[in-house]
């Protein structure tokens, strides 16, 4: 019995309810349960990520809530991530409401749905039911609707229709694929056991018919994938990722396109020992993803979609690492998982100080800024170094992992397309990184006006920025997290 | 029990129809009420099964309280806010028939003649469940069309419930044993993300002036 599973979801639930039952009081009231809702259930999630690195299962109400070694890591990151991300909403709101751009009584329905946004995303890491985890995956989508919305311009409305409506409809085809295993499985599961158990599932993966093995995989990949924002079926994610508020970009750039990513890894790998067919497929994937996403980045004027299409091409590195399906390459696909999602949110959350101190967030309206915003400069710079690949930052080490492991695997082809594409990719970012901070500043913008963000935006990303850097010099740190995260995925992987 | 296969069969029928009559009707509130009537259909059909697998009394009357009276409520409600006529579509009537049936035709054959590639069981090769896995895969397929050929949001949406109900009318032949709380979790979902799609659609005719999803092209590249 670990009932700290259950208390990793339910607080941010229950903080979001309060948010909407209290929070019209006064927008204090709404900031400091958000605050202190997502700082505690950090702790949380701390608690958790340190039993499960040791190697401990946590199981709750008979497994139905179970969380390995890679449900740690992704509750971890989600905690994080939501608690940076609340605390830099708390100036970044103010101030658009001060402007005009948001309605002072919204104030506690964007704290309200981010605390839920938070706890579904958490309640997806700890179920272990494979029709639970499409609803629950299906749920993080609605309770980020509003958020991605939230402007309520046309932009904003564009982003969140297209957002409701292909991941409602996309996620139908991993219910589909999630029925399709549980029948598949079900009649050779034991009487007594629940053959609703993705664990339980795993034990028997080799026995369900071929036809019904494959069909499944197309439809959780076309279904996840859809979440995941794997090529083809992104079409979403610039869209909501460049129209949400930026703290907001960050969540779903950093941890919700993870989940999908995680439901994939609980659902299809499990099929990897008994169909040889299903791993290339995967790779396949990734690389059309990456080549897609980074060639993207090229066309892009916006920063917002700008890191949103380098979100596709990362996402296209870690599904090229569970593609490869052997241990190092899901241990580099596991290990770009955790750093995309601490240098993405960075990436996001400097173009949202951009944004706070400028109101531009198109290139060509913006340059010169290094000088006067000096912090979030180096932020932007080190996440830009860290997404293109360089030497000594946390983006390198895994998509160095990636390559070996490639190589290593015997995919050559793989891994030089995903060589040109950290190339390119790091030419993009070089590329932009140097007309928004150095130059001049364009007429458009008044020297005057622009200040450096305020310390609770700063600190998050100062934060993250340290620890890009951090696991770039030195690996090691994360090592643990990885190795038993890796060794989680493989005890679902029964030999065949 | 010949007479039980008939009317299952005349039953799996009639959902097909009452898919087009969804997806044909111009006016939306006629087309609310074609889903409604495909809704009944289905918990009827639930209910048959049921008296082999009593597990599908719930599954009978969660589809009736989502889908004959919560969904359509909200369909309605937001269909008097907005308009009652769908945006004109692409395709004409005649011709969307013809391609519908054109793909109903192969569909249902196909999926007919090949269950077993799904059937996980040698039970859900018979009949009726043979026909029952062929209609949710060919109402599946509908709803798909719907959504893509559509320009009316709100019409978009009735595709979307089709697609839902393929889904859920496959679970009666791939898992009658579903737990209740995974049934509820389920069709919760649903009804949340039709509420959600139609608030938005809602804010999107007031920006835009219209459900026409062909003037949501502000984000492109």
């Amino acid at each position: 019995m670990n009932i700290e599973i259950l208390y990793l979801f339910l607080l941010p639930a229950l903080t979001g309810i309060l948010i909407f039952l209290l929070g019209r009081k006064s927008r204090l009231l709404s900031e400091g349960i958000a605050v202190l809702g997502s700082a505690v259930t950090f702790l949380i999630s701390c608690h958790i990520l340190t039993q499960t690195t040791r190697g401990e299962i946590l199981t709750l109400f008979r497994e139905e809530l179970r969380m390995d070694a890679l449900s740690g890591l992704m509750a971890g990151l989600i905690a994080f991530l939501g608690l940076i991300a609340v605390i830099y909403s708390i100036p970044y709101i103010r101030k658009e409401v001060e402007e005009g751009v948001i309605r002072p009584e919204r104030i506690r329905s964007y704290y309200g749905w981010i605390m839920m946004f938070l706890a579904s995303m958490l309640w997806a890491t700890t179920t272990n039911n494979i029709i639970m985890l499409w609803v629950i995956i299906e749920a993080t989508t609605l309770a980020s609707v509003i958020l991605v919305a939230f402007y309520w311009n046309r932009d904003a409305l564009e982003a969140g229709y297209k957002y409701a409506m292909l991941l409602t409809v996309g996620i139908t085809f991993a219910l589909f694929g999630c029925v399709l295993l549980y029948a598949g499985a079900s009649p050779y599961i034991p009487s007594g056991l629940d053959p609703l158990k993705i664990t339980e599932i795993a034990k028997v993966a080799g026995k369900i018919p071929k036809s019904i093995a494959l069909l499944s995989v197309i439809l959780l990949l076309v279904g996840f994938g859809t979440k995941a924002g794997i090529v083809p079926f992104h079409t979403w994610l610039p869209d909501a990722h460049a129209e949400a508020p930026t703290p907001i970009s960050a969540l779903l750039s950093g941890v919700m396109i993870k989940v999908g990513i995680y439901a994939l890894i609980r659902t299809v790998l499990i099929l990897y020992p008994f169909h040889s067919i299903i791993s290339p497929l995967v790779l396949v994937l990734g690389i059309i993803t990456m080549v897609v996403g980074v060639l993207m980045m090229f066309l892009q004027e916006d920063m917002k979609r700008f890191l949103a299409f380098c979100s596709v091409a990362s996402i296209g590195y870690i599904i090229m690492g569970l593609g490869l399906g052997t241990y190092l390459g899901i241990y580099g696909g596991i290990f770009h998982l955790l750093n995309h999602s601490l240098m993405k949110a960075l990436a996001f959350l400097s173009v949202g100080g951009v944004i706070y101190s400028t109101r531009q967030r198109r290139v060509p309206d913006l340059g010169g800024l290094g000088r006067l915003m000096p912090l979030t400069g180096l932020t932007f710079y080190v996440a830009a170094l860290a997404l293109g690949g360089v030497p000594f930052f946390n983006g390198f080490m895994s998509e160095f992992t990636l390559f070996l492991a490639g190589v290593k695997a015997g995919y050559l082809w793989a891994t030089i397309i995903a060589i040109i594409v950290a190339i390119l990719s790091l030419a993009a970012f070089i590329h932009i990184a140097y007309r928004v901070f150095m130059g001049s500043l364009p007429q458009n913008l008044d020297e005057n006006q622009i200040k450096e963000v305020p310390v609770a935006m700063w600190g998050g990303m100062l934060i993250l920025a340290l620890l890009c850097v951090l696991i770039g010099v030195y690996p090691q740190i994360v090592y643990p997290i990885l190795n038993e995260a890796t060794k989680a995925v493989f005890s679902m992987m029964p030999a065949p | 029990m010949e007479e039980l296969a008939k009317l299952i069969f005349t039953i799996s029928l009639s959902l097909i129809i009452t898919s087009y009559l969804v997806i044909e009707l111009r006016n939306l509130r006629y087309s609310a009420y074609a889903y409604i009537l495909q809704a009944l259909l289905m918990c009827s059909l639930f209910v048959i099964f049921a008296r082999q697998n009593p597990g599908l009394y719930y599954w009978a009357l969660t589809a009736f309280v989502t889908k004959v009276v919560i969904i359509p409520y909200l369909l309605l409600r937001y269909i008097r806010r907005t308009t009652n006529q769908e945006f004109p579509p692409l395709i004409g009537h005649l011709g969307s028939i013809i391609l519908i049936s054109i793909i109903v035709v192969i569909f249902y054959g196909v999926t007919h003649q090949y269950v077993e590639f799904i059937a996980p069981t040698p039970s859900a090769t018979q009949e009726p469940f043979r026909t029952n896995l062929a209609v949710s895969l060919t109402i599946f397929i509908m709803g798909l069309y719907c959504i893509l050929v559509r320009r009316d949001a709100i019409k978009a949406v009735h595709g979307l419930l089709i697609l839902e109900n393929g889904v859920h009318l496959s679970l009666v032949s791939l898992a009658p044993l579903l737990r209740e709380t995974a049934i509820i979790g389920i069709v919760t979902d649903v009804v949340i993300a039709v509420y959600l799609l139609l608030y938005v659609i809602f804010g999107v005719y007031e920006k835009f002036g219209s459900t026409d999803t062909f003037q949501l092209k502000g984000l492109r590249w």
